[in-house]
């Protein structure tokens, strides 16, 4: 194509005139959560993708927060957001522990995640899924941007919810076994990684029982491991080096002992 | 007063060594040096009646009210310093529009009354501030529970409810006055007459100023809502209760006359 | 959507929640108690309406303590109303408030968008609410008995979710009476 130096160019005139009026939508953040609420207590599960625009930005991000000892979150949205946001509730949990001297109830990280989101008006972008277990038993919560919260025995939050909620809603019967609960939620954020792009990578379980401690199984599935590929792939002999191959031409030692204390 | 007080009355953040808190007892000593006020809750609705003492004969006899409408439903009369009254009364106006405006519903009377109750004893726990030498008989009508209701709010920031009241000079007297009335069937009319009596007994018309009689009521017959009393029906009560206490006298002076003179003789011989 | 009758109220709600065009909730529950007799049916957005009702619990509750006997529905209306109005540029809710007090029995009170609050024998609100209103208009009689009006929201709910994308899930019904609160969701097809 010829470029011209000078005079106008009318080469975007075409896209200004698509975009007036109806400027694009903000891209969804890519991820996939959800939770469920089984016999003894809650499952929680996530994938590992963090993305920066269309750019994988982290294969291996850890999205289940922990709130309390027997309360964890976990978040879509940006990533900074609900990870702040979490460790700012999670020490709120902290104090009111220390001053009550009890557990800390589900119900109580609800609330002040809501009142906190919905002072932010949404400008918070932190679409979280809450579960835990207190005296009162079992909860699961799914909490929006805005501050607007429901409690659902299942729920899944993302890009890649649609896919996850599919399987839930294919799967979920009342009071499943934990080994049961776990494989579902597996399928479930597998259903997002497989055919969500903002998803992928691996799969992270957090199993909150009853009466129990939390178990927290980073890196449950992973798929997606790249290692073996990378192995299978034959890097050409001159970008393996063998050890040595670089000449030593001087060596300088130089041991640094303890600081000596100034004399003043 | 059983004890002088000494240093123990310099603020009202200070008990004294038996437990007195003295600024408020001599805040309520300004009340009982006050004109009587009475309050009676009848059948049929409340009347307040108070003796307001004229300094002066000039002064017109309907300013200076003691008598105050706070809303439709409810209003108040005060007995002791005027002007520490009418901060009570701006305050008792204030709250009744903001419950309304708030809570879209005429103010109970008897959150009314412990709202001011609450107000009158924060200025008891303060040393930079005085308690007020002032207090209020409130007459409500409480719309919800369709109940009229009676409260006297005190200096120390206590309030009672009543079924009869009476605070300044006279209030002994008054009392027992008024508990020789049945209170269960006394209608407001009737009210009215046994309180100009009552008032109008209290008053020591060689001692104190001439007075003018200030009546308010809330009744059945007027939808509850709080007013003054007509004149006409006020001088009436006046003037029933003038003639009540002559008879009275009479009656007083023939027994008197009885004991001390015996009886003339009867018989015509009699010498005149 | 609320409607009075001579004992109490009885109110009804859908139960979609929706993103867009993904339904986040089909099972919430849009009436939401204020106080052991008062309930409110929240639409609009659901963060605006829980934290509007959450305010309104919180000082009907602190309301009632201080008078020390049940609030009226009237009072819990205009505690919504002045949260709504006041803060109409930065919410956007709508609530029907209806419940019953020892005062006045049984009342319905519709605040609307703006923040108006007005006394009504029934309400109706939500996106749902524009394909019922001559339903409901032919069909409502003052003086219906408890069954004619469960009947009557039944009906007006169903038609109205059948013809809105935004409704639908379950009937949530509430019948508030002097008696007690009795809570039922209805399937429909």
């Amino acid at each position: 194509m010829e470029t011209t130096t000078s005079g106008f160019s009318f080469d975007l005139c075409a896209r200004n005139a698509r975009l007036e009026g109806k400027a694009p939508a903000a891209m969804k953040t890519g991820t996939t959560i959800c939770g469920v609420v089984y016999k003894d207590g809650v499952v929680l599960g996530a994938d590992t993708r963090a993305t920066g625009g269309s750019e994988v930005a982290d294969k291996n991000c850890a999205k289940i927060h922990y709130l309390a000892p027997n309360i964890y979150c976990c978040g879509a949205g940006t990533a900074a957001d609900t990870e702040k946001t979490t460790e700012l509730i999670a020490s709120q949990l902290d104090l009111l522990r220390l001053s009550t001297s009890t557990q800390s109830r589900v119900v109580a990280a609800v609330t002040l995640l809501k009142r906190m989101l919905f002072k932010y008006q949404g400008h918070i972008s932190a679409a979280l899924v809450l579960g835990g277990v207190d005296c009162k038993g079992p909860h699961l919560y799914q909490i929006y941007p805005h501050g607007s919260t429901s409690k659902l025995p299942y729920v899944t939050m993302g890009s890649g919810s649609l896919a996850a909620m599919s399987v839930f809603e294919t799967g979920y019967r009342d009071g499943m076994a934990e080994a049961e609960a776990v494989a579902l939620v597996k399928d479930a954020i597998f259903g997002g990684i497989f055919n969500d792009l903002g998803s992928g990578s691996n799969c992270d379980i957090t199993i909150i029982r009853q009466g129990g401690v939390p178990e927290v199984r980073r890196g449950y599935e992973t798929p997606n491991e790249t290692a073996p590929l990378r192995a299978a792939y034959a890097r050409p002999a001159s970008l393996r080096p063998p050890v040595g191959a670089t000449p030593v031409l001087s060596t300088l030692v130089d041991v640094f002992d303890a600081p000596q204390p100034l004399a003043l | 007063m059983a004890s002088t007080g000494a240093g123990y009355d310099l603020s009202p953040t200070t008990f004294s060594n038996d437990g007195r808190i003295f600024q408020v007892e001599y805040a309520t000593k300004a009340v009982e040096n006050s004109g009587t006020t009475i309050g009676i809750r009848c059948s049929d609705g409340v009347v307040l009646g108070v003796e307001k003492l004229l300094t002066s004969k000039m002064l017109l006899k309907s300013s200076n009210r003691r008598v105050a409408t706070l809303d439709a439903h409810c209003g108040l009369v005060l007995c002791g310093l005027a002007a520490d009254g009418r901060q009570i009364v701006g305050r008792a106006r204030d709250e009744c529009s903001n419950y309304d405006e708030v809570y879209g519903d005429k103010i109970p009377p008897r959150v009314l009354a412990a709202r001011l109750a609450d107000y009158v004893h924060y200025f008891t726990i303060h040393g930079a501030l005085r308690p007020f030498g002032t207090a209020s008989m409130i007459a409500g009508y409480d719309p919800c529970t369709k109940t009229h209701e009676l409260y006297a709010v005190e200096p120390s920031g206590v309030c009672l409810r009543y079924f009869g009241c009476a605070l300044g000079k006279g209030r002994q007297s008054a009392k027992s006055e008024i508990e020789k009335l049945d209170l269960s069937t006394l209608t407001c009319k009737d009210a009215l007459r046994e309180i100009a009596k009552m008032i109008h007994t209290v008053h020591d018309e060689s001692k104190d100023k001439p007075f003018a009689l200030e009546m308010a009521w809330l009744t059945k017959d007027t939808g509850f809502e709080f007013a003054l009393v007509p004149d006409d029906l006020v001088q009436e009560a006046e003037a029933w209760a003038k003639a009540k206490l002559e008879e009275d006298d009479d009656d007083d002076d023939d027994d008197d006359d009885a004991e001390m003179t015996p009886a003339p003789p009867t018989d015509a011989a009699s010498p005149s | 959507m609320a409607v009075a009758y001579s004992g109490g109220v009885i109110m009804g709600a859908d139960s979609r929640v929706s993103t867009g065009t993904y339904v986040a909730n089909r099972v919430s529950d849009k009436v939401t108690a204020i106080h052991d007799k008062i309930y409110l049916c929240r639409s609009g957005s659901a963060a605006d309406t829980q934290a509007v009702s959450d305010y309104v619990r919180h000082y009907l509750g602190a309301h009632a303590i201080e008078c020390g006997r049940p609030p009226l529905v009237k009072t819990a209306a205009n505690l919504c109303k002045r949260i709504c109005y006041a803060n109409k540029d930065r919410l956007l809710a709508s609530v029907i408030v209806a419940g019953v007090d020892p005062y006045e029995g049984g009342s319905v009170y519709v605040i609307p968008l703006g923040g108006t609050c007005a006394k009504v024998p029934f309400a109706i609100g939500g996106s749902g609410s524009t394909y019922i209103y001559g339903h409901v208009d032919h069909v409502y009689r003052p003086d219906m008995t408890k069954a004619e009006c469960v009947d009557f929201v039944k009906t007006a709910v169903e038609r109205a979710m059948a013809r809105d994308g935004s409704s639908g899930g379950i009937i949530r019904l509430v019948d508030i009476s002097a008696e007690g609160v009795q809570r039922d969701f209805v399937v429909v097809n």
